[in-house]
């Protein structure tokens, strides 16, 4: 092999030097304002520092702390109570979606009766069909005024449930093929744009008493990631051979004892990387935090927003703070994960 | 230990028959192997046997108990894999002691029981290892151990040694032989490989297309095929077919071969029995290579002629491919030192004991 000329080796690094930079900017730029005093994150003072000239911790101590009358004229509270928010509401979120998830995802794997791939016409025709069933229905529970109350919001799910699968079991009649599958239908679930389905949800979770409360987050965020776990997981599971669980189901295990002594600690690295992946999808969440959360459970994205208004101004500086906290956890964690994050570890179990 | 009856047992994959009354009694204590091609239902019925798969109709007994609806981990059997399907999380030790401690066996136990099959097995200086660190050799001695420590009333194995290296197979094989004669234990081995079947087993069940072709010892298989799947599955170099039909002259009845002269002479018991059969002008009479003899001379009037066109020097032996009449091509097993040069004129001697003959229409052994 020839060696290329200087000026390509210089350009090619140059431009990975360019792009580089374009993508650490930001945090870097984050990082130290969080140090700067105000006089050198805000722009009233008319020059842009590239490094604190001042390190000071008190962007920290302000957005820690409650009001303390230096920068705000307004009350301001401390973010304490959001980060404990964030805390329990995203590791809550993650567990529940990863209980049930990974469940999901084992029988999916091994005992799915579904085959075949569903055309795509199928899959939104059926999908058509549920919304033109339940359209009417959905006037006549407004109009009798019971959509509003949990009793009216509980009914009408059922009758979802039970009007799909009608339908799907109609089409079986007149369509031969795979005409709805489990798994795809979870998916489905993320097809949604979340704009589309918070505010729906808001007035269920108001009907629910479920505003402004952990587990009313717990919930939201159990079931926006699940298919995530669900596709995830099943992935892992389907990489581990039957023959594992088999050969335990033959030496007296039952199949939870299969599930839980060989396939789960089969796939503890699969597990480790949905979780992290999960917990950063739930953590990082503005609007559905935003919508669902008032006064008691605020999440940092939330509190973070709050940060700017027309009493306060913007706080850059104890943005970035914040933000700079904010950051550790999922860092913290995903090292904690590293060794679990190389897949590859049940490769062998088999000889192919 | 235990017997395993099947009765009309059946099994279905949507439109897909994977096994179709299936009748089998394996004896009790014996070594029974279960023969045929890849997806000829053998691993289903190995299935349905430990209970990983539901039949779609039919019954198994184990002695005379039915077990249709006993879970597989009640049904004390054991499995060993192809893929051996070794518990990489877990160090051999674990991996052995499994299906006790499922059992809620105390440690003390365990460690004595594991202690031996390690012994067994000749793996005491691994019990510590990480499981999936072993070789191929060693994860299946594992998963054998795995499966005996149960003590289970029935071994299944399913191609256990098929991803060993050649000398490790035919090792554990003797040893697997060795183990089966000690205790006494009922194993049902399903294979491809006729040579571990013919090897092993005390008896053999030939399946094709998810049907029972044949079930008897070695010997039986081997000597009397019940049809032509069974005949040509079994030997290698496999058994020689020519399309031939039947002829009656003076009294004498003779097997004509259809693309050629090729005559053979039957006997009295032979001819009577052709003489009444049916579908006597469409037969095929078969003879295994290693029962044919060459000769250079037309000593006697029975012989076949047929042209040398090429061979196959094995080393113990060679195969010697001839032509008979106008397209059948023969083979026949010769002394290794056999080097005739394509194009020479041979006389080959059929041994009438070893003959076999065939209807060509239903494929079933006519005797």
């Amino acid at each position: 092999m020839t060696r290329r000329p200087t000026w390509q080796i210089v350009l090619r690094y140059a431009l990975v030097l360019i792009v580089v930079g374009l993508f650490t900017f930001p945090t870097y730029w984050m990082v130290t304002m969080a140090f700067k005093p105000k006089v050198e994150w805000s722009t009233a003072h008319g020059t842009i520092y590239w490094v604190p000239q001042n390190p000071t911790l008190e962007n920290f101590e302000t957005v820690l702390t409650e009001y303390r009358g230096k920068f705000f004229r307004a009350n301001q509270s401390s973010a304490l109570p959001s980060i404990r928010s964030s805390i329990i509401v995203s590791i809550g979120g993650t567990l529940f979606a990863l209980l049930i998830g990974t469940l999901a995802a084992y029988g999916l794997s091994r005992f799915s009766v579904d085959t075949g791939d569903l055309p795509w016409y199928i899959a939104l025709g059926r999908l058509a069909l549920l919304i033109l069933v339940l359209l009417p229905f959905m006037v006549l529970w407004a109009w009798l005024g019971i959509i509003r109350y949990w009793y009216g919001i509980l009914s009408f799910t059922l009758l979802g449930i039970g009007a799909d699968q009608l339908i799907g079991r109609l089409l079986a009649l007149y369509y031969r093929g795979p005409t709805g599958s489990l798994a795809f239908s979870i998916l489905q679930l993320r097809m949604f744009p979340p704009m589309a389905i918070v505010i729906p949800v808001m007035i269920m979770w108001s009907a629910f008493k479920l505003i402004d409360t952990w587990y009313g987050l717990v919930a939201v965020y159990g079931v926006v990631t699940f298919p995530f776990v669900v596709w995830l997981m099943k992935s892992f599971f389907d990489e581990i051979p039957r023959e594992l669980d088999e050969a335990a189901i033959v030496d007296g295990a039952s199949n939870w004892g299969a599930f839980f002594k060989v396939v789960l600690p089969l796939a503890k690295g699969g597990l480790a990387s949905t979780a992290l992946f999960v917990f950063i999808l739930n953590w990082s969440d503005f609007l559905i935090a935003l919508l669902l959360t008032t006064r008691d459970w605020p999440t940092i994205p939330v509190f973070l927003n709050s940060l700017v208004s027309s009493e306060i101004g913007a706080q850059h500086g104890p943005k970035a703070a914040l933000g700079l906290l904010a950051v550790i956890p999922p860092v913290v964690f995903g090292i904690l994960i590293q060794r679990y994050l190389v897949r590859g570890l049940t490769f062998g179990a088999i000889k192919r | 230990m235990a017997s395993v009856r099947l009765e009309n047992l059946r099994k279905e994959f949507g439109s897909v028959v994977a096994v179709k009354e299936l009748n089998l009694h394996f004896p009790d204590k014996k070594f029974a192997a279960i023969l045929g091609p890849s997806g000829c239902g053998k691993t289903t019925t190995m299935n349905m046997i430990a209970g990983l798969e539901t039949p779609t109709r039919g019954s198994i007994y184990f002695d005379d108990r039915r077990m249709n609806d006993v879970p597989p981990g009640k049904r004390d059997v054991g499995f060993v894999f192809q893929n051996y399907a070794i518990f990489t999380h877990m160090t051999v030790a674990e991996n052995i002691g499994f299906g006790l401690k499922i059992r809620g066996v105390d440690e003390a136990t365990i460690r004595r029981e594991v202690g031996q099959i390690a012994e067994l097995l000749e793996l005491t200086d691994m019990l510590n290892v990480n499981a999936g660190r072993l070789s191929v050799n060693d994860m299946q001695k594992v998963a054998l151990g795995r499966s005996m420590i149960v003590k289970p009333r029935i071994f299944l194995l399913d191609e256990p040694f098929s991803n060993l290296d050649a000398a490790f197979r035919a090792y554990m094989r003797g040893e697997l032989k060795r183990i089966q004669r000690e205790i006494g234990q009922t194993m049902i081995y399903v294979t491809h490989d006729q040579v571990e079947a013919m090897s092993m087993a005390d008896n053999i069940a030939v399946m094709d297309f998810g049907v029972l072709q044949q079930f008897g010892t070695p010997d039986e298989i081997y000597n009397q095929p019940v049809n032509l799947f069974v005949a040509n599955f079994i030997g290698s170099p496999n058994m020689n077919f020519i399309p031939c039909y039947f002829r009656s002259e003076d009294g004498k009845g003779y097997l004509v071969q259809k693309r050629g002269n090729a005559r053979i002479l039957l006997d009295d018991r032979r001819r009577q029995l052709l003489e009444q059969h049916p579908g006597n002008q469409d037969l095929i009479w078969g003879a295994r290579p290693e029962h044919l003899t060459l000769h250079s001379e037309p000593s006697r009037s029975e012989y076949l002629r047929a042209t040398v066109r090429f061979l196959e020097p094995l080393g113990p032996k060679t195969v010697v491919h001839l032509e008979l009449g106008d397209q059948d091509t023969i083979k026949v097993i010769a002394h290794p030192s056999y080097r005739e040069k394509a194009g020479t004129v041979q006389w080959i001697e059929i041994n009438p004991k070893y003959l076999h003959v065939f209807d060509a229409k239903t494929g079933f052994a006519i005797r």
